[in-house]
Order: C-alpha cells, then structure tokens, then sequence
C-alpha cells in the first residue's frame, strides 16, 4: 500500500519522467558521438587504402605480388584485404578469393562483401575496398575490415552503462526520498489542521527555513492562522460585549417585574413597574435593532442607492434637528459651511453617520460647552469636521471606540447603545471614505471624502 | 415578540381617541401573519378595540381571505408559508385592490423597507413593534389624511396657511420654524389620531434609522407644543406617555 501510494506521489512520478528524459538525452548522444567517430574512421581507413592501392598501383608490374604479401604479412591483426586478379577474373595475388560480386571497379572506397582464402564460408567480412583496373588489365583491390568500429561501439556501450544506471539509479532514489518527505510534511500539516479544525486554534503549521517553498507556505499559512485567531478572539469578545450589554436592562426589566407581582397593590402600581419593564426590554430591543443595523451595513455591497449628495444640504439639515436638542442642554451648535459640496454615496446613510456623529459629541459635551459641524474642502477630498469641548477621544482609545459596544468608562452611566461609532465606521468604510478621530482633550472628528477618480466629487459654486 | 402595553389601552380607553373608530361602521381587519402567537395578541388587542379581525396563518388562505372578505385594511407579515408577503400584495394591487396594506416583517433593513412599500404596502413595521405603534398605524392607515388640495388647513382654533407659510391659534399669529411648520402640517392633517414617535421621525424628519438619542421628537415636540399652547390657553397637543401625541381639537 505504501509502495504504491509512492509510486502513485506526483513527486516521484515527477522524477521517474525527469530520469527517463535524462536517460533518452544521454543514450542519443552517445549514438550521436558513436555516429560521428564511426564515420570518421571509415574516412580514415578509406584515405589509407586509396593511399596504398595508389602505392602499388605504381609499381612494376613483377613487384605487386610481392607487395600485396608485404602488405598483408604486415597486417597481424588479420584486418587488411588485397587481392590481384587477372582481366578473367582469376586470381593472382592476396588473400581475395575472387573478384567481389557487385563491385564496382574504379570508383570511390565501398563497402563490400567479400571471401578471403582460409576462411570457413558463411563468415564472409564486410569490408571498405577499392578496385582499380591497372594498365594491363588486371584488377587490383584493396581493403580493410573496419568491424573495429564496433569494438568503439562496445566501448560507448560500457560507458552508457557505466554512466546511465547510476544517474538513473539517483533519479529514481532522489524521487522516492522527495516523495516521502514531501508526505510526511504533508501528513505532518495535516494531523496540525485537524488539530486546528478540532479548536485549537493556538496550533500552527510547522516550518523550518525560510527557503524552503513548503516552509514559506507554511508561514503564510500561520499569519493567516494568526489573523483569524485574533478576529476569532475579537469576535468572541464581541458576543460577550452584547451579552452583558444584554443582561444588564433585561435584568432591571426582570426584576421590576418580580417586585411588582409581589408588591403591587394597586393597578397604578403594576402599571409603574410594567412600564419599567417594557422600558428594560425596550432597551434590549434598541441595541439588537442597531446590531442588525450594523451587520446589515457592513455586509451591504450596494451602491445602487449611491448617487450625487449635497454634504452641506446634510449638515443643515443635521443642525436643524439638533439645534434644539443642544440648546436644552446648554451646547452651542455651530455650523460653518465653506461652500457647497457634493460627494457620490448614499444620502440616507451619510445622513445617519453624521447625526450619528453630533449625537455623540453632544452627548459627551457637558453643559455650557460648544459643538461645531464643518464643511470644508482639502485638496483632493471633502471634510465633514464635528468638534466638540467634551473629553475628547484618548490616544489609547482610537482604535478601542469602533469596535462594537466600546464605551470608555467616563461614559458607563450614559444612556445609548454604544454602537454609534461602529455604524459611521461602518458607513464610511461603506463609501471607501476615511474617518479620522484626533486624540486630545476636546473632540475632533472628521470624515474624509476622498475624491473617486471618475470626478464623481464636485463642486459647485 | 409582541410588546404589549396595556396600560395605556386601559388609561386611554375612556378619552377614547381609539373610540372614535368605534364608533364608525366595525372595521374589518385582515391578518396575515403564520406566528400563532404574535396573532393571537394582536386579534385580542384588535378585537378589544372592536374592529373584525380575520386570521389567516399561510400566505395562500391570506389571499383567498382578502378576496372574499373585503377587509378594511390588511396586515401582512412579509415571511409566510406558502407565498411571500409581498407576493400577496403584489397580486392584489394587480387586481385593482387598492385596500390600504401594513406590512409586518422581521427584517428591519432598510432596503427591506423599501422593497415593502414598493411593491404595494401603505406603511412598514418591524418586528417587534409595541400594539401601541401597530395600532396607530392602522387607524392612520383607515383614515387618510385630511384633503391636502386646500390652501389652508383648520383643527379647532388652528388654522396654517400652506401658500404663506403661516400659522395662527385664533388671532394669535405662531412663529414657526420651517420643521416646526412641517410637523404641525402633518399632525393637522392627521388631528385627533395617536402618531407614534416613529410614525413622526419617519413622515417629518425623513429618518429611516433610529436615532441615537432618543428623546429628539419629543424635544422638538416640546417646542412646537410651548408655540401652539400659550399660556392659559387649552392644550391641544397632547402627550401620550410612552407612545406619543396627539393633536386634538377642543372638546
């Protein structure tokens, strides 16, 4: 089973593949070098006996018989061919038997069959020979054995085998070891994910070096483990923010309720006590409504209701409602409009995030102080400012107020839900706008509409 | 989930601004809603309040319902079994119902909203919502509003000009802020009917969310009330605690 899951690994199919190329690559160039030194031997030898038969071409007559046996008395590797016969075919000298049949005399060197004397019949040599038909007629031919080639050709065979086997031999060896590893990093990952699948989710892939591919993977892996434990966390911390936020006017509601089943002695009475109650629940209700009203914000990808939005219009209109609300409080509420601009987004929404916004800031300014709503305009992007003289906003608490439910302790015993900040991020982000909450004492909040490239932002005159 | 809030059933049963209705022809109800429970509290509010309600539990008897019985207005929750709330509506108003249609539903989106009124609803209500706000929707939703062709509108002593802009108690002229006019306009013409705070953020103030700081109706009432109601002067904006107002001519 085991063979045969490595077998069937990519890896080592990857290697057998890359061996057998290899292999192929190797075995045609040693055909190509055997090819070549082949040839040039032939050329050689051939050269040679065109050389001799010229030699004993040019001799008298009387000395070629003497020359031929010179000639092969020489050759003791029994490699060279001569043979002298008259116009009739009949031999005179050397160690031919007879005239080669199919041979061309007086061309180039050919290769030809021939029969030596002394020789059984059937292991007739394959030779290079060339004949030449000599002034009196008579028919010289010389010619060598080249099967020495083949000895070349054993030789390169040799060292195909000594070379190939081996290499091939590591491919395969170097695949199959690859293979393991790579499934046991791969086994070894696995037993980790279903450790995280099971709720660990402080385990993490493992990793060696950074240059390792599989290693690097694991790393990124890990930061994107690391990311979602700490969403996972966040998200926790979340669920538990709302179930305090949750159980602390169910709990008034509750209790209210019990005293005034048991106490009540008048309708008048349960009637106090059941408006506490539904005042609790109410509560609950409100910050379950502005969950819902978060999550459907943050989830929406709708920009179909974005269209052209008078920014000014807005903070008049926001002014309008607030002014009143303000002056019962004894908070100034000014607005400072530079001109008038427009922003591409969606009214209704832009709208909520800045009654949002001065809610919040007259909400935490105390009596006799002063909140302010501006519109200008920077460069490349229109600013939406809300300042205020309340506490302001701490350096540590940036990023603290938009996450849900976050309410900093001088604000516990203020009424509201806590999700006010958490919807204008969330809105703004809805836009691809930026909100940016100045640290310090006295508030200062300001919603950046960045131009969109389209030239979807004007402004008007 | 319903809310109920007797007391002020109980508390107001006798002034009676609901008794009015009672008084006309008994208006037949058509509910359409598949939570047996959250039917059952609001066929024994109604009932008490003496309109006809029929309940129908799936969206496919609803229709049959409303076809047959004719009601006087109809209340559709947007989830059903059978066919979708919307659905209902839809067909109806192709089939030139024009019965006036508050649509109850769970989703509180505003595209949700949107979607509901679009398709044919008169008016919109998220789950869970007090009887207090259903029921004063649906006595909205019974009694249109007053003629709006006129240049002028008269409740009791008050009388607003549309053309000018103005308003007076008597030969007392009320200096009215541009809001503070609009929202006296809209309870004009709506005298004599409970409108919840959110009936009021969502027809003057054009609100599609809930404010953060609850109180802003009632301050802004809180103004108007001290311009219409001078000193030693009959009130005639009203304060239904923990509901809302009411504008109600002198008795």
């Amino acid at each position: 089973m085991r063979q045969l899951q490595l077998i069937r690994s990519n890896t080592f199919r990857w290697a057998s593949a890359v061996a057998a190329v290899f292999a192929l690559f190797t075995i045609v160039l040693f055909g190509f070098i055997y090819w070549k030194i082949d040839g040039y031997l032939i050329a050689r030898s051939d050269r040679m006996i065109a050389q001799q038969l010229n030699f004993m071409a040019a001799l008298p007559r009387d000395r070629r018989a003497d020359a031929i046996s010179d000639h092969l008395g020489q050759d003791s590797r029994g490699v060279q061919y001569a043979g002298l016969f008259d116009p009739a075919g009949n031999r005179l000298a050397g160690n031919l038997k007879e005239l080669p049949r199919d041979f061309k005399v007086g061309g180039a060197a050919q290769a030809v069959r021939v029969v030596p004397i002394g020789q059984p019949p059937g292991g007739d040599p394959l030779i290079r020979a060339i004949g030449r038909r000599l002034e009196n007629g008579d028919v010289l031919v010389l010619g060598r054995n080249v099967d020495e080639t083949r000895e070349i050709s054993s030789v390169v065979g040799q060292a195909l085998a000594l070379g190939l086997l081996p290499a091939l031999c590591l491919c395969l060896l170097a695949g199959a070891w690859l293979s393991v590893r790579a499934q046991r990093r791969v086994e070894e990952v696995n037993q980790r994910v279903q450790r995280i699948i099971a709720g660990d989710l402080r385990e993490r892939l493992p990793h060696r070096n950074v240059n390792d591919p599989f290693s690097r993977l694991a790393v990124i892996v890990n930061s994107m483990l690391d990311e979602m434990e700490a969403m996972i966390n966040a998200l926790a911390g979340v669920g538990n923010d709302i179930a305090h936020d949750l159980r602390t006017p169910l709990t008034r509601a509750r209790l209210s309720l019990e005293r005034g089943r048991t106490h009540a002695t008048t309708l008048e009475q349960l009637q106090s006590v059941t408006d506490k109650a539904i005042g609790g629940i109410d509560q609950s209700l409100a910050i379950i409504t502005a969950l819902l009203r978060l999550t459907e914000i943050e989830n929406s990808r709708r920009s179909a209701g974005f269209g052209n939005v008078a920014l000014h219009e807005i903070l008049r209109e926001v002014c309008d409602v607030y002014e009143p609300i303000a002056e019962d409080k004894s908070i100034a509420l000014g607005v400072d409009i530079d001109r008038k601009l427009h922003v591409w987004g969606d009214r209704d929404l832009l709208f909520e995030a800045v009654v949002n916004l001065v809610d919040n800031a007259i909400k935490f300014t105390p009596a006799g102080g002063k909140v302010g709503l501006e519109l200008l305009r920077g460069d490349k992007e229109t600013i939406v400012r809300v300042t205020d003289t309340g506490p302001g906003i701490g350096e540590q608490e940036r990023e603290a107020v938009l996450r849900r439910f976050y309410r900093s302790d001088k604000m516990r015993n203020t009424p509201g839900v806590g999700l006010g900040l958490s919807l204008v991020a969330a809105i703004i982000k809805l836009h691809g706008f930026r909100l940016v909450i100045h640290p310090g004492s006295g508030g200062r909040i300001e919603i950046i509409c960045l131009d969109k490239a389209n030239g979807s932002s004007r402004r008007d005159n | 989930m319903t809310l109920r809030t007797s007391e002020h059933m109980i508390s107001r049963r006798p002034a009676g601004h609901f008794g009015t209705l009672e008084i006309e022809l008994m208006m037949k109800v058509l509910l359409i809603e598949d939570d047996a429970g959250t039917a059952e509290e609001i066929v024994a509010e109604l009932s008490e309040l003496g309109f006809e309600v029929e309940w129908a539990s799936n969206g496919i008897e609803g229709l049959d319902k409303a076809r047959a019985l004719h009601p006087d207005v109809l209340i559709v929750d947007r989830m059903l079994p059978g066919m979708d709330g919307l659905t209902i509506i839809e067909a109806l108003r192709k089939e030139q119902v024009s019965t006036p249609v508050l649509v109850l539903s769970a989703l509180g989106a505003v595209d949700d909203r949107v979607r509901g009124l679009r398709s044919g609803g008169d008016d919109y209500l998220t789950k869970p919502f007090a009887v207090v706000e259903l029921i004063a929707r649906i006595e909205a939703l019974l009694r249109r509003p007053t003629d709006s062709r006129g240049t002028t509108l008269r409740v009791g002593p008050l009388e607003l000009d549309l053309i000018e802009r103005t308003a007076w108690r008597g030969e007392r002229k009320i200096d009215l802020l541009p809001r503070e006019f609009r929202l006296l306009e809209y309870m004009m013409r709506r005298s004599d009917q409970l409108l919840t705070r959110a009936m009021l953020l969502e027809e003057v103030w054009n609100y599609k969310f809930v404010p953060a700081t609850t109180n802003l109706v009632d301050v802004h009432m809180g103004r108007l009330r001290h311009k219409v109601d001078g000193a030693g002067e009959p009130q005639l904006i009203h304060n239904v605690r923990g509901s809302g107002f009411i504008l109600r001519p002198q008795q």
